[in-house]
């Protein structure tokens, strides 16, 4: 299901962001995917530092408090640069994207892992992690894993469709 | 002629029936090709991570060292997959990339990119740990951590570029290019 009508992607390839995208490959893709991917490489590596900190398999000595903060940090830096730089691509072929399976399947996800880290994680890890259950703790640590990696592989599989 | 010997080599890879096999599988070629993607955020996610601790933009009161040391398995983990996935990416097209300029650079800046690695480690064992609780790693690692952002910048944009056929052999190049690139007159 469309989360926006088709006028709004002939509109967005009508602005000036889509212009520049469309008409210029090269910038297209240096500006738009280059700093899509090192932003993927950045939001990655925070999302997975702490989770797999929650998990107990990197950085034990460290508080878990402690890791957590910081990788949000560079989490939100992250999460801004790799939306502007998707929003200046799906500007160039949007009206391509609304047909396109894998894009609003990377919606939802995207979606989904934004809601999941400021309505469920951050709220959930903001305290004393030594008074949350273990195992909720792995569990929020598996989802945030598998909710981040499920937006990256529909966004590649944009391509492919 | 170092040109026509990879063209050969490319060649002979390209007609194994492996190297067809890969190509031609919608699924197969697609999902390795998103595998070499995602342990983006594995390897490079890490070295990110261990690089900005370095220059004292994230986790001041954690030990350096002790940072890199932890997530360098992590790291090494994600730069394996990526390694096999991106041999297999090559042999599914050995001709059309051993003929990609971008390609040919993302070579060359890997291998800077690890000599960089190899001189970073080497440094950071040499210095003691006596800076290790510091905000800032000393300035010659901090070069080799900016330094190692930078390249690998490249490399993931030439490694994206090779999707890209503008400076393939079939077009009009110039002189330069077409060797830089690896044509060979037919």
């Amino acid at each position: 299901m469309e989360l926006l009508p088709l006028s709004f992607f002939e509109w967005a390839e009508t602005t000036y962001l889509g212009y520049i995208g469309k008409t210029y490959g090269g910038v297209y893709a240096t500006l738009g995917q280059s700093i899509h991917l090192m932003s993927l490489a950045l939001l990655g590596g925070t999302v997975l530092v702490a989770d797999l900190r929650l998990l107990g398999v990197v950085l034990r000595d460290v508080p878990s408090e402690v890791v957590t903060e910081q990788a949000h940090k560079w989490f939100r830096i992250a999460l801004i640069a790799i939306v502007a730089s998707g929003v200046f691509m799906a500007a160039a072929i949007a009206q391509k994207l609304f047909y396109n399976a894998a894009y609003w399947a990377k919606m939802y996800a995207l979606i989904a892992g934004v809601l999941f880290v400021f309505a469920v994680k951050r709220p959930l890890l903001k305290g004393d992690h030594s008074q949350i259950n273990p195992w909720v703790l792995r569990i929020v640590a598996i989802a945030s894993i598998l909710v981040w990696f499920t937006v990256a592989a529909t966004g590649r599989w944009i391509g492919f469709s | 002629m170092i040109n026509e010997w990879l063209l050969q080599f490319a060649e002979w890879l390209y007609a194994t029936s492996g190297s067809r096999a890969i190509e031609q599988s919608y699924y197969l070629y697609n999902w390795i090709e998103t595998t070499h993607v995602l342990t983006v955020m594995v390897s490079l996610g890490m070295l990110i991570f261990i690089d900005l601790r370095m220059l004292g933009l994230a986790m001041p009161n954690v030990s350096a060292v002790k940072l890199a040391n932890r997530l360098n398995l992590v790291m090494m983990i994600g730069f394996a997959v990526m390694f096999i996935t991106g041999l297999l990416l090559f042999y599914a097209k050995p001709v059309y990339t051993t003929q990609s300029i971008w390609f040919r650079i993302k070579f060359l800046l890997l291998i800077i990119a690890f000599i960089n690695a190899v001189l970073f480690h080497r440094r950071m064992l040499a210095s003691g740990a006596s800076w290790e609780f510091d905000a800032k790693a000393p300035r010659n690692l901090q070069l080799g951590a900016a330094f190692s952002l930078v390249l690998w910048i490249g490399v993931v944009t030439t490694g994206r570029l090779i999707a890209y056929d503008w400076y393939q052999c079939y077009r009009e190049l110039p002189q330069w290019l077409s060797v830089a690139a690896g044509c060979v007159a037919p």
